[in-house]
């Protein structure tokens, strides 16, 4: 049955057409079902298991295994190899397990090369700093189980906090605004338009009545409309005084023209979706208590301070020449697992493929970068703040409050993190690091200067053993060339069954614990079914 | 040896008083070249870090030196140079002898040619102005402050000459050889030059 609806009124350049309705229609069956050709469960993609290893006990004569790098990858297949009765040996060159799952405490050393610091936060257990990895989301399930199986607790990780702060020179005078305002005004005037753009079009087709008033009634409540369909503002912003005793006061609206001011929108409303959205944990105490849960099972394995000079891979096992205290010791096995950085590894002697070497020089090393503070007291709590994150346009990027601790009398706040390019702040003495943190933060918080003390610098791209952050597999964000996937899946291959490359370095979305464990989950799995082969 | 010294004086400055928990901190020395450098320091493509096994004792302290005192690795160009000089900046003349000691106790074994494109005859041609200095089989020359350029990664010489010629490398004051060596890379004019000169040192040996 036709209706009719008020023509539109006002000030949108170019109406949806209903052919343009007919196509997203048309798309969105589309997509539901290509999903449900794919899945036996329809919309649900997959169920919400762990891989499970199911490995072959050792062959006695076939089962010692050098493990090149204590970090997650290589823990983690030395936990299951030795659950299954394999005899693994460690090398870690560094003095610590972990890579790049660093939690910084009270004494730690940060072995920047040129820029040593040993931490000073108070000597407390929520006086940490997740240097590296930081997040879990609630679908990195493999990650998740080892954390089951090995009994790590886990709390929430706030990511999206809407009363921490969004800044920029060019809004609202450079002085902050709080996200909920932000994230409120921008989908009340996002809704008005589309409300304005559907009621324009006769849109007697392709909607059924029923679906019509659904749809118009979604746009509505998105953006707190009023009943002419249009945003006056709305309560979800906050009071601007009373609401409780009293009668609130709602805010005033920031106009839509001071919102489009800002470049950080698009950046902002996405930064709490995907792998960054909603649940996300984090390990109590620190990241590195899931590092702390391997250990306790392989940490005897480990030999520190042990530098590999050399892997040769023989038709009957592997040599590993590596330093310890100054002298030569040869390491000989039947098998091997390195999750050393492919940068690194290009620059350690060995007799690998031309392909294989090749892939690994392809790989470029990420750059970020991250700073914290110990804070003398909590001064976002008085804002209202509890965990989550601040976004400023400045270098410095993000201000992290932390996710536990509430009320206690110190914490420590990430006070820059660049995950792009972290070059410009590496470049920097430590001095010129911290005084460009302190000036970023002080847009947000005034008096921060006088209020955070102890600052710590991480630049992946200059940490000893490191020299860089998550593997970089693509030149251009087009997605992977032919030529790209063909490295990678040389590289996921073993070199003479024997030899495997392992690592969130070999997966395709480096940078997640949960692809360091996957790695070589599939490393193991390879291994396993050759061996039977 | 470094190490074992760094230890005992942190070991001294607890006895004198520090609190206990700092002694248990991890002690470090200035030994990092090999994280970049690769094995024995044989150079490291991946991170662009060159050969240091069979530099001259002479020329890692006069690099070293210019690293340190920011004549060497300021331009913002200059991506491996700034890379490493942050690393020298904190040097001691202790640490400086220690790592060139270290560095002579590495088997010195010549890089493998990887560039592809130039051409080694025009090449030879162009090594003539180079050979005055670098000598006729790039072995260097001591006295006239010249490395041996045989057997070094030749994307390493390549990148470096590149340097002097934009004037990323070579431009300060107070890098007499620099200066030199920017005036004669003139000669070579263009990638292509250097691409030619470098895979003729290719075929040069120690």
């Amino acid at each position: 049955m036709p209706r009719s609806m008020p023509p539109l009124e006002v000030g949108v350049s170019k109406q949806v057409t209903r052919r343009e309705f007919l196509n997203l229609l048309g798309a969105a069956g589309g997509t539901a079902a290509a999903l449900k050709a794919g899945s036996a469960l329809g919309l649900l993609p997959h169920t919400a298991q762990a891989a499970t290893l199911d490995l072959r006990a050792a062959n006695p004569a076939k089962r010692k295994v050098a493990i090149l790098g204590a970090g997650l990858s290589g823990l983690t297949v030395a936990y299951e190899l030795s659950k299954v009765g394999y005899e693994c040996t460690i090398l870690e060159s560094s003095h610590r397990p972990g890579g790049r799952v660093f939690t910084v405490r009270h004494g730690d050393l940060i072995d920047e090369i040129g820029n040593r610091q040993y931490c000073e936060f108070d000597d407390e257990p929520h006086m940490y700093f997740n240097a590296g990895a930081a997040r879990i989301p609630s679908t990195h399930r493999n990650l998740l189980a080892y954390c089951k199986e090995l009994e790590i607790d886990l709390e929430v990780f706030i990511n999206e906090n809407k009363t921490s702060f969004m800044q920029d020179p060019a809004l609202n005078g450079g002085k902050p605004i709080r996200n909920i305002d932000y994230t409120t005004h921008t989908r009340g005037f996002l809704a008005e338009l589309l409300a304005k753009s559907l009621s324009a079009g006769e849109m007697d087709q392709p909607f059924t009545d029923s679906e019509a008033e659904t749809l118009m009634s979604l746009i509505r409540s998105f953006g707190d409309l009023n009943e002419d369909n249009l945003y006056k503002g709305s309560l979800r912003a906050g009071y601007a005084s009373g609401g409780f005793l009293e009668h609130g006061v709602q805010k005033d609206i920031i106009a839509m023209s001071e919102l489009l001011k800002t470049q950080m929108g698009s950046r902002f409303l996405n930064a709490s979706e995907g792998d960054t959205g909603p649940m996300l944990f984090q390990a109590v105490g620190g990241m590195d208590k899931i590092i702390e849960g391997f250990t306790n099972h392989v940490g005897h394995q480990i030999h520190y301070r042990s530098m590999v000079n050399a892997v040769e891979v023989k038709d009957d096992g592997i040599d590993i020449a590596y330093d310890q205290d100054g002298t030569h010791h040869l390491l000989q096995a039947d098998f091997c697992f390195n999750c050393i950085p492919s940068h690194i590894m290009t620059g350690i002697t060995n007799n690998f493929p031309t392909q294989y070497v090749d892939a690994l020089k392809y790989i470029r090393r990420g750059t970020a970068y991250k700073s914290a503070f110990q804070a003398k007291e909590r001064f976002w709590e008085k804002e209202d703040i509890y965990g989550g994150i601040s976004w400023m346009s400045n270098p410095s990027k993000q201000i992290w409050y932390p996710s536990a601790g509430m009320h206690k009398q110190k914490g420590i706040i990430l006070g820059a993190y660049d995950y792009i390019d972290g070059k410009l702040h590496t470049a920097m003495t430590q001095e010129q690091r911290i005084e460009a943190h302190l000036t970023d933060g002080e847009k947000i918080h005034p008096n921060y200067r006088n209020q955070v003390e102890k600052p710590i610098t991480i630049a992946w791209h200059r940490m000893n053993h490191m020299l860089g952050c998550s593997a970089r597999w693509q030149r251009d964000s087009d997605g992977w060339t032919h030529e790209e996937e063909e490295l990678y899946r040389v590289l996921q291959q073993p070199v003479n069954g024997r030899h495997y490359m392992i690592g969130d370095q070999v997966s395709m979305h480096s940078a997640w614990q949960e692809s360091a464990v996957m790695s070589a989950q599939w490393a193991l799995a390879d291994f396993d079914q050759r061996l039977q082969a | 040896m470094l190490k074992t010294f760094l230890v005992f004086s942190l070991c001294m400055v607890c006895i004198g008083g520090t609190s206990a928990a700092e002694s248990e901190r991890e002690p470090f020395d200035d030994r990092y070249c090999t994280t970049c450098h690769g094995t024995d320091g044989r150079g490291n493509e991946g991170v662009q870090a060159p050969r240091l096994a069979g530099m001259e004792p002479w020329y890692l302290r006069r690099q070293l030196e210019n690293f340190r005192a920011d004549i060497r690795g300021v331009h913002a160009e200059d991506r491996e140079g700034t890379a490493m000089r942050p690393m020298a900046t904190k040097l001691t003349d202790e640490s400086i002898d220690d790592i060139i000691d270290w560095i002579s106790s590495w088997d010195y074994i010549p890089a493998e040619a990887t560039i592809k494109g130039g051409d080694p005859l025009r090449g030879r041609g162009l090594y003539g102005g180079c050979a005055v200095c670098h000598g006729a089989n790039a072995t260097g020359n001591q006295s006239l402050g010249a490395p041996a350029l045989a057997g070094q990664n030749d994307w390493y010489l390549v990148t470096q000459l590149k340097n002097f010629l934009a004037g990323y490398r070579g431009a300060h004051p107070d890098d007499t050889y620099g200066a030199q060596m920017r005036t004669m890379v003139s000669t070579l004019r263009n990638e292509a030059g250097i691409l030619n000169v470098v895979s003729y040192i290719n075929l040069l040996s120690r």
